[in-house]
């Protein structure tokens, strides 16, 4: 199947749509809630959550011995929870790091949760195949209903992040401050944490444990590099989220044996990467365009500034000088003085140049910041 | 115990060393998630290594995949400088991207690789031993012990030649940068040398539990002591019980050998957090009461001395005045009284000599506010302490 029959499939095929819709809603989910993560500088206690769902996941199925997805994603959300505190508990309670907190918990969750799975793998228990999706993911066996779980929490998170915007927003950029307010940031802090935990955890079908936490980061830093409003930022996370995801599943889905964690990580690095190089504000590549504007503006203020050193002790200031004059300075060329002709800085004439008053005015206040840099 | 079970124990041993090592210098340099994004990002590298030589454990892979690993850092850092996002995040950014690649090219080429997607993030342990190095028909023992071995005897040599330097550019760059040793080239030095261990480590235990086996044993050992030396010795013993433990719990739960190791390695952690003396959760618990407590007593003794009217010095003004929960207020004068600070007649309550004296001390450290510890006064005064 290629890709082109898969998006025509999905207007015709009751699978696919529900897969598409699944990943997108999920991409949406993670881009909003994954802009918080990374404004709190949280990115990386994503990665530790997602892997310390893992023993939730396979004690979920030890107890209850079902595949039930919404079982096993409550299991994900107890233990990914208890790896949030336990973070938090060893930051503030001993001088352990937060790296180190963040590594810790993400290796030993995780390897404890690969000792339950291998332990589960040789139960003689025919239901157990297909645990080991949670770790790479597989869009393939979303079904509706873990697709309307993902549309509800999806909801009820849009609704309490509307319903405390102003508090989130400012707990973002000004803790110390939320707190002379006297709103409670522990609450705050708490229920937000709470929702990127529900995010990760209803991600972990699809996307699986160990690449989960890029979901969660990549819409949101593409996102960051377009706008520097907030609310803009997560609509568009949101926004890249859902597309990595669907064409992730797409391209996951067109090929043989891929599984769709991986594919939609990479599209979403490729939104990224575009994101890092393009973005018109903040992207490397019109940050060097305008590095390279004003070098050049600068080399042709200097040029003008040395022609002023000299103009400046004459009484007519348009009296023509030879260009050789300019020999002992070393910052112009043919073109440079072509281009300040074309501002009508100078005129050129021959072997010969001449300030005009236009360029003696700005040459005159270029040192006091007062001519308008067009 | 036969053969092949002791020299699984040998392997996970020496592996669970050469992790220890590079491993306390990261979690000091709080760079611990720098081992995660190696571990995960050096996938690619080794399938592509794989590709060239067929062999897990040929050095030419170990060193290509070392390389990523180094890349790894190297991309992270740039990142970094463009100043588009915070570290973290792009530490997040580049792994999962890596590690990705990694886990696609292992799918599409899944008949021409003996690598499964298991054995990337769990290792092989159990099947160790069966990869023999053959010097000319001879029988040298498993090749996963005599690779991992040389990375261990490598970082060995390169700890004890540089340790002092390494100190000094851990704890304090500045002064290592002026005494002239580069700290760019110990960052870049102990980066290769994690990459190295990693990829070696990689085919053993796989790719996150080695991160465990870098940072569990380094910051459980963190907080048992403040000292490097004994810090790493303790790392190495953590380390070294972990992969014998483990593989005997793997041995009678029947379950994955590095997933057992990594737990027994949780479990010592889960322990020594609770119960570490003095960094302990319990211990830093216990002393926030006491100290809260001991605060109180002076605020308490403070007021006492303000006041010399009886009314105010009554117990039950007490507890209205400073506003102070009925437990509190008793356990405060009970401690007042026990160290014989305060008496108490008719429910009024004043100062005994000791007690003014203390009260006039403690005032004076409160306001010229100097630097040293109020402890050594608490020791001198305290029969027993809150």
């Amino acid at each position: 199947m290629s890709i082109g029959e898969y998006f025509n499939l999905l207007w015709t095929d009751y699978t696919l749509r529900t897969i598409t819709l699944g990943t997108a809603v999920l991409g949406a989910i993670c881009g909003m809630l994954g802009s918080f993560a990374v404004l709190r500088k949280q990115s990386l206690l994503g990665d530790a959550i997602s892997h310390a769902a893992l023993p939730g996941i396979a004690i979920a199925f030890l107890i209850t011995g079902a595949k039930d997805s919404n079982i096993l994603m409550l299991g994900a959300l107890v233990s990914g929870l208890i790896g949030t505190f336990w973070i938090r508990g060893m930051i503030t309670k001993t001088h352990l790091k937060t790296d180190t907190a963040l590594g810790l918990i993400l290796s030993l969750f995780f390897g404890f949760g690969m000792m339950l799975l291998t332990y589960i793998q040789k139960q003689p228990n025919a239901n157990q195949a297909g645990l080991d999706k949670y770790l790479f993911g597989q869009a393939a066996t979303l079904v509706e209903s873990d697709v309307k779980v993902m549309i509800i929490v999806t909801g009820i998170c849009l609704f309490v992040l509307l319903l405390f915007w102003k508090e989130f927003k400012i707990l973002l950029f000004d803790a110390d401050y939320t707190k002379t307010l006297g709103f409670n940031t522990r609450f705050i802090d708490i229920l937000i944490t709470f929702f990127i935990v529900l995010a990760i955890v209803l991600g972990l079908q699809t996307v699986g444990v160990v690449l989960m936490s890029a979901l969660l980061l990549a819409p949101a830093a593409a996102a960051r590099q377009w706008t520097n409003s907030l609310g803009l930022m997560v609509i568009l996370a949101a926004i890249f989220g859902a597309f990595s995801g669907v064409l992730g599943t797409a391209i996951s889905a067109s090929q043989n044996n891929l599984s769709t964690g991986p594919v939609i990580v990479l599209v979403a690095s490729v939104f990224v990467f575009v994101s890092f190089i393009f973005s018109p504000g903040r992207g490397l590549l019109f940050r060097e365009i305008r590095f390279r504007k004003n070098r050049k503006d600068l080399q042709l203020k200097k040029t003008l500034q040395f022609m002023y050193g000299i103009v400046k002790t004459h009484d007519n200031i348009s009296h023509p000088h030879a260009i050789r004059i300019l020999n002992n300075f070393h910052g112009f060329t043919r073109g440079s003085l072509r281009k300040l002709e074309e501002k009508h800085w100078i005129t050129l004439e021959g072997q010969q140049w001449a300030l005009t008053n236009e360029g003696f005015k700005e040459a005159e206040d270029l040192y006091n910041q007062q001519s308008n840099n067009e | 115990m036969n053969n092949p079970q002791i020299e699984i124990q040998l392997i996970a041993a020496v592996v669970a060393i050469a992790c220890a090592i590079p491993g306390v210098f990261l979690v000091l340099r709080k760079m611990a998630l720098i081992s995660d994004a190696i571990s995960h990002a050096i996938l690619p590298g080794i399938v592509i290594g794989f590709f060239i030589t067929q062999d897990l454990n040929s050095p030419i892979l170990i060193l290509l995949a070392a390389l990523t690993g180094v890349i790894t850092v190297v991309l992270v850092e740039i990142i970094q400088k463009t100043k588009l996002v915070k570290e973290d995040t792009a530490i997040g950014l580049v792994f999962p991207a890596l590690f990705s690649i990694g886990v696609i090219l292992i799918a599409k080429n899944a008949n021409d690789v003996h690598l499964d997607v298991d054995a990337v993030l769990l290792g092989e342990l159990a099947f160790a031993p069966f990869d023999r190095l053959l010097i000319s028909g001879m029988d040298m023992g498993p090749k996963s012990l005599w690779v991992m071995g040389v990375i261990l005897i490598m970082t060995l040599a390169l700890l004890v030649m540089f340790f002092k330097e390494l100190k000094v550019s851990t704890f304090d760059t500045g002064l290592s940068s002026a005494l002239g040793f580069s700290p760019i080239i110990l960052h870049y030095g102990l980066m290769s040398v994690s990459s190295i261990t990693v990829v070696g480590a990689f085919d053993a235990v796989g790719a996150i539990l080695v991160v465990a086996l870098m940072i569990a044993p380094a910051a459980t050992a963190y907080l048992l002591t403040s000292d490097l030396k004994k810090m790493l010795g303790l790392s190495i013993g953590i380390g070294v019980f972990a992969a014998i433990a483990g593989y005997w719990l793997a041995h009678i739960l029947d379950t994955s050998i590095s997933g057992s190791m990594t737990t027994v390695l949780g479990l010592v952690f889960l322990l020594v957090y609770l119960f570490a003396p003095s960094k302990g959760l319990l211990s830093v618990l216990y002393r926030q009461k006491q100290q809260r407590i001991e605060v109180s007593l002076i605020t308490f003794l403070l007021h006492l001395t303000n006041h010399s009217e009886e009314n105010e010095r009554h117990i039950n003004h007490l507890n209205e005045h400073i506003n102070w929960q009925k437990v509190r207020s008793k356990n405060v004068l009970n401690l007042a009284l026990k160290n014989n600070m305060i008496t108490i007649e008719n429910k009024v309550v004043s100062l005994t000599n000791k007690g003014q004296e203390f009260t006039d001390l403690a005032i004076e450290y409160i306001i010229t506010n100097r630097d040293e510890n109020i402890e050594h006064m608490k020791d001198d005064f305290f029969l027993f302490r809150g």
